[in-house]
């Protein structure tokens, strides 16, 4: 099947489904660059002369978007460590030692995890509320930081520890969390690369619950802001284009920087799901 | 498998780093990410400062326009009265929710709010029925202590605005406007296609111009929605009398969306937006589609309440001086010549304490003369004190609505604004009949118009019963 | 090893897995299982306020499966977890073998390109693709246009029947690509002798297919199936978005977490918002477990 027909067809449909994928995002940068006037006359980009930054100036000025990236970026970091610091060494856990109560704690939360999660929504609102943490930063991230997944990943990724290796830490004279910090953890970066970035991603983008405890306006995060643009007085394409682009641009920066860590360790989740 | 480095070098500061953080370099980064903005965060929250001091009562508002005008009004406040008002802005969703939340957790409530009308009504129901704003009836219906020798403020007030925040005989809102509603025209086209708005007394007479101009595609006379409320919803309240209401529910709160008015009204409706007879588009009422709308012609005539008319001037600059304003078409030779749409409430939460305190605040925000004059030239927002209309702010010519005064049209039809009245589940109403009109459209067959009346009725009666059945299960 | 050292290492060793679950454990349970137990009993009452609930016991529960719009809920959800599993996922499978080829060129950057829009938070897309699908102007329309004449007046967020075919349409942008990943890693596990053994048995490219890739890529194919059923009868924020927060056109975009948020948060009663929740999570659960009976994932080892 290795004709020169096939594969040009091949090629072909390849690079036109690339390019249907890549359209919006392209149609997503050109109207975030076109004034006001031209947003109806040009459909991609307007001349050179007429790129604008005007958009870019309007949701300067209607919103903090330094202050709501910093809130975003604050929120999803710390949610992100939080996530990894207690699901790696839970994961550990599971992985490595036997206790009484691990098999109870492990069906209860697989169980857990094929429930959605909107049943949480409410109670979890009453008791936040009743918490007083209600339109603050932990009040976010600290029931973030519940990862089941991210449990059973470490889970997974741990138990292919060699035994011995830990062995041999406890004969040095490791303590227990020695062994996690020194020995699991550094054998587990590509698997802790890959959960970070989706995790990350996660939280970066997650609306319905910010948007459900957050109430302040200086509290609030991107995908929150931006969804205001959309309000019933004011309908603003382009600022709202110009914004949607910038948050955007964290979650891509982060992803580029870490691709090839990110797709194996996908991939490794995948074949052993 | 990171053994320690051989001592006979020094680690070399990445190893140290390395060996102190051994996630690697995705949560490194991201670890320095959330310390930054975690640091920024925190001075920026520093910087602010404590609260200065606690204040003697707390105000919300949630739009942004309001709050500009406010923030003016708050340091000739806090120094007549000695005290501190803590002024937050609010987004209009999260008002809701904040205040949702208040009865959850105690958490603070503010004294004074500004809700929206179609928000208000939920807060009609609340824990064992209560109503989470203060009855401010006394304060309307009793002499004014400054000016004893002038009737009460409630003579003195555009009596239908005070109908949606009516409960039971008891006022718990002060309306903040008027809001009558106008048809805003292209002056200009319509000397060219020769149309006289004197003629336009019914909407018959309105129907008759608008077959006349109609270029299907290109040029239609009226901007009306297919698929929201707010069009039928203006036409709907024009249509309320005294003995016949009309509108979402009736002065004791029940559901009359689907009475004969609605059916009425729904019915002569649709084929104005679809089929031959067809003389509205809709490219929607706000935004760049609309101001490209009325630029090209496209619709020459839409809805306009006085905040609309602030909308038209920033966004379509280029209008200006082609530009007017007329009254509403009549349904019958004689009648109202307006409708109404949006408003806004300020209320006095249960929790405020100092209630005297808080009707100043409310008659300082509110009512004072010359604040108000100055919010008009701005905003174009009739207030419904009459005391106020006769500052000349309101009776000045506008450039750019071809020098008709703008104050002085919407108040000739301030007195004609139909009541509207609310009730919790008035949200819930109002997507319902987005819905109903929908469907309706969508079920029309021009080619068999005597249909459309069932139609009409059936899925009016279906979505007032649902909303019925929601209403009759919960006593809150 | 000195005997202190033992005696401390046995005691470590002993308590430290409880040490390491429990910051994750009282997380857990605080913010996992409370309100999820508290959901279960919040289902049971009308409420407006914590100081105003009525117990109805199954009432709520009654009433739900004779309220129209919870029907209409249901269905909404049914006919997208159906486009997003027996038309997105083979699209996904599809394009996962075009790139499995060993010769292919440029495909890491095609696979880079499949997958850049999961990088778009749904949040995101649902506000893009709000405007592609926008009347007179939206990318879709303009195109649709420019290439076939078709109108520009198309309003897709506006028109009942267009509704779904619109989130349909955004969800197989969203997710083709990333399912794809899934499938790549399966196919390139799949062991090649199998393949050989097969051409040497005669079998053509569709047999070759049905016998040896699917079979191969089934864990994983079962493994991607649950997680799009899961999620699509998740779906709330795309319609919410792509709406303006509404429900749509004669309720078109209404999906079930949709109507519990309405309830839970605009009307107020979180009774029966979770009892909303409760009802998807059981329909859910049985599902899930309906689809991995059939698959024949409980014949096989855990």
């Amino acid at each position: 099947m290795g004709k020169a027909l096939p594969r040009a067809l091949l090629y072909a449909a390849l690079t036109l489904t690339g390019l249907l994928t890549l359209i919006p995002l392209v149609w997503l940068v050109a109207c975030s660059v076109k004034g006001a006037e031209d947003f109806f006359r040009y459909t991609f980009f307007p001349p050179i002369g007429r790129l604008s930054v005007a958009n870019f100036v309007g949701l300067f000025e209607q919103m903090p978007f330094l202050r709501l990236l910093m809130n975003s970026l604050f929120v999803a970091g710390a949610t992100v460590m939080v996530q990894l610091f207690f699901s790696s060494l839970g994961g550990f856990a599971l992985a490595k030692y036997e206790f009484r109560g691990k098999k109870v704690i492990m069906v209860v939360m697989l169980a857990t995890m094929m429930i959605p999660a909107q049943v949480l929504l409410a109670p979890l609102y009453e008791l936040i509320c009743r918490m007083k943490l209600a339109d603050t930063y932990p009040g976010l991230i600290v029931p973030g930081a519940v990862s089941v997944f991210g449990m059973f990943l470490f889970r997974q990724s741990m138990m292919q520890l060699p035994d011995e290796l830990l062995q041999a830490g406890r004969i040095d004279g490791c303590s227990e969390f020695g062994l996690y910090w020194r020995i699991a953890i550094p054998i587990s970066r590509p698997m802790i690369g890959a959960f970070c970035l989706i995790a990350f991603m996660g939280t970066w983008n997650s609306f319905l619950w910010p948007q459900i405890i957050l109430h302040s306006k200086l509290h609030f995060t991107l995908p929150i802001a931006l969804n205001q643009l959309v309000g019933l007085q004011r309908q603003d394409y382009g600022v709202l284009m110009a914004g949607t682009l910038l948050s955007i641009l964290p979650v891509a920066a982060l992803f580029l920087i870490l691709q090839r860590e990110f797709l194996s360790g996908l991939t490794a989740g995948a074949v052993k799901g | 498998m990171e053994p320690k480095p051989p001592r006979s070098q020094g680690p070399s500061a990445w190893e140290s780093v390395k060996d102190a953080f051994p996630f690697g370099i995705a949560p490194f980064l991201i670890l320095l990410l959330t310390v930054v903005s975690g640091l920024f965060l925190l001075a920026v929250t520093v910087f602010h400062g404590p609260a200065e001091g606690k204040a003697g009562l707390s105000m919300w508002t949630f739009a942004r326009q309001h709050y500009v005008a406010y923030e003016k009004a708050r340091p000739s406040f806090e120094r007549k009265y000695a005290t501190r008002l803590d002024l937050q802005s609010v987004h209009g969703d999260a008002v809701t929710r904040r205040l949702r939340a208040a009865y959850w957790a105690n958490l603070d409530l503010p004294d004074v709010v500004e809700v929206e009308i179609s928000r208000a009504g939920s807060f009609f129901r609340g824990p064992e029925g209560g109503i989470l704003f203060a009855d401010i009836t006394d304060f309307l219906t009793q002499p004014d202590p400054d000016h004893p020798q002038k009737r009460p403020l409630i003579d003195r007030i555009v009596k239908t605005r005070l109908s949606p925040y009516t409960h039971r005989g008891r006022i718990y809102g002060l309306p903040h406007d008027v809001h009558p509603v106008m048809l805003a025209y292209r002056a200009d086209l319509f000397e060219q296609l020769g149309i006289d708005p004197n003629k336009l007394e019914t909407w018959d007479d309105f129907l008759r111009e608008g077959r006349r101009i109609t270029v299907p595609e290109q040029r239609y006379l009226l901007n009306l929605s297919r698929s929201g409320s707010w069009a039928v919803e203006i036409l709907l309240f024009q249509r309320a009398e005294p003995n016949s209401p009309a509108g979402y529910f009736d002065a004791d709160g029940q559901l009359i969306m689907d009475n004969d008015k609605a059916v009425d009204l729904l019915t002569w409706y649709i084929p104005l937006v679809k089929g031959p007879g067809r003389i509205a588009a809709d490219p929607g009422m706000f935004g760049q589609a609309f101001a490209k709308a009325t630029q090209d012609g496209y619709t020459l005539c839409s809805f306009c309440p006085d905040w609309k008319t602030w909308g038209f001037q920033h966004d379509m600059p280029q209008l200006a001086g082609k530009m007017k304003l007329m009254p509403l078409p009549a349904v019958r030779k004689g009648g109202r010549r307006t409708s109404t749409w949006g408003g806004t409430m300020l209320g006095m939460t249960r929790h405020c304490r100092d209630r005297d305190l808080a009707w100043k605040l409310a008659r300082h925000m509110y009512m004072n003369k010359d604040d108000l004059g100055e919010r008009f030239r701005e905003l174009n927002i009739l207030p419904p004190f009459k005391d106020a209309w006769d500052n000349p702010a309101f009776h000045e010519r506008r450039p750019y609505w071809c020098n008709q005064r703008l104050g002085t049209e919407y108040i000739r039809l301030a007195d004609q604004t139909p009541p509207q009245y609310t009730s919790p589940f008035i949200q819930l109403a109002k997507s319902k009949m987005g819905s109903v009109v929908a469907n309706c459209l969508s079920a029309y067959d021009p080619r068999r118009p005597a249909g459309l009346r069932e139609v009409v009725r059936r899925e009016l009666k279906a979505a007032a019963d649902d909303i019925r059945r929601q209403m009759k299960r919960n006593p809150f | 090893m000195s005997r202190r050292r033992t005696g401390l290492f046995q005691l470590q060793h002993r308590y430290a897995p409880y040490l390491f679950v429990a910051p994750f454990l009282v997380l857990f349970c605080t913010f996992g299982l409370y309100p999820l137990v508290k959901s279960v009993v919040l289902s049971f009452f009308i409420t407006s306020g914590p100081a105003s609930r009525i117990f109805v016991g199954l009432d709520n529960f009654r009433f739900l499966f004779t309220d129209p719009d919870f029907g209409r809920a249901c269905l909404n959800t049914a006919v997208f977890a159906a486009f997003s599993v027996f038309l997105q996922l083979p699209m996904s499978l599809g394009l996962a073998l075009l790139l499995n080829r060993k010769d292919l060129r440029g495909r890491n950057l095609f696979r880079l390109c499949f997958f850049s829009p999961r990088l778009v938070g749904m949040v995101f897309v649902g506000v893009l693709f709000s405007l592609i699908f926008a009347a007179r102007f939206g990318l879709l329309n303009v195109a649709l246009h420019r290439l076939f004449g078709a109108s520009l007046e198309t309003d897709w967020l506006n028109t009942k029947p267009l509704i779904m075919p619109a989130l349909v349409l955004t969800s197989l942008w969203m997710y083709v690509g990333f399912n794809m990943i899934y499938f790549l890693a399966a196919l390139q596990n799949v062991d090649r002798t199998l393949y050989e053994a097969a051409t040497v048995d005669g079998a053509g490219a569709w047999q070759q297919f049905w016998h040896v890739t699917l079979p191969g890529i089934k864990p994983v194919a079962i493994f991607v199936i649950i997680l799009s059923t899961i999620g699509s009868f998740q779906l709330f924020e795309l319609p919410y978005l792509m709406l303006g927060n509404s429900r749509g056109a004669g309720d078109a975009g209404l999906t079930i977490v949709m109507y519990l948020y309405e309830n839970g948060f605009v009307t107020g009663d979180l009774g029966y918002a979770s009892t909303i929740g409760w009802t998807l999570a059981l329909g859910v659960l049985i599902l899930a477990i309906g689809q991995m009976y059939f698959t024949g994932t409980w014949r096989k080892e855990p």
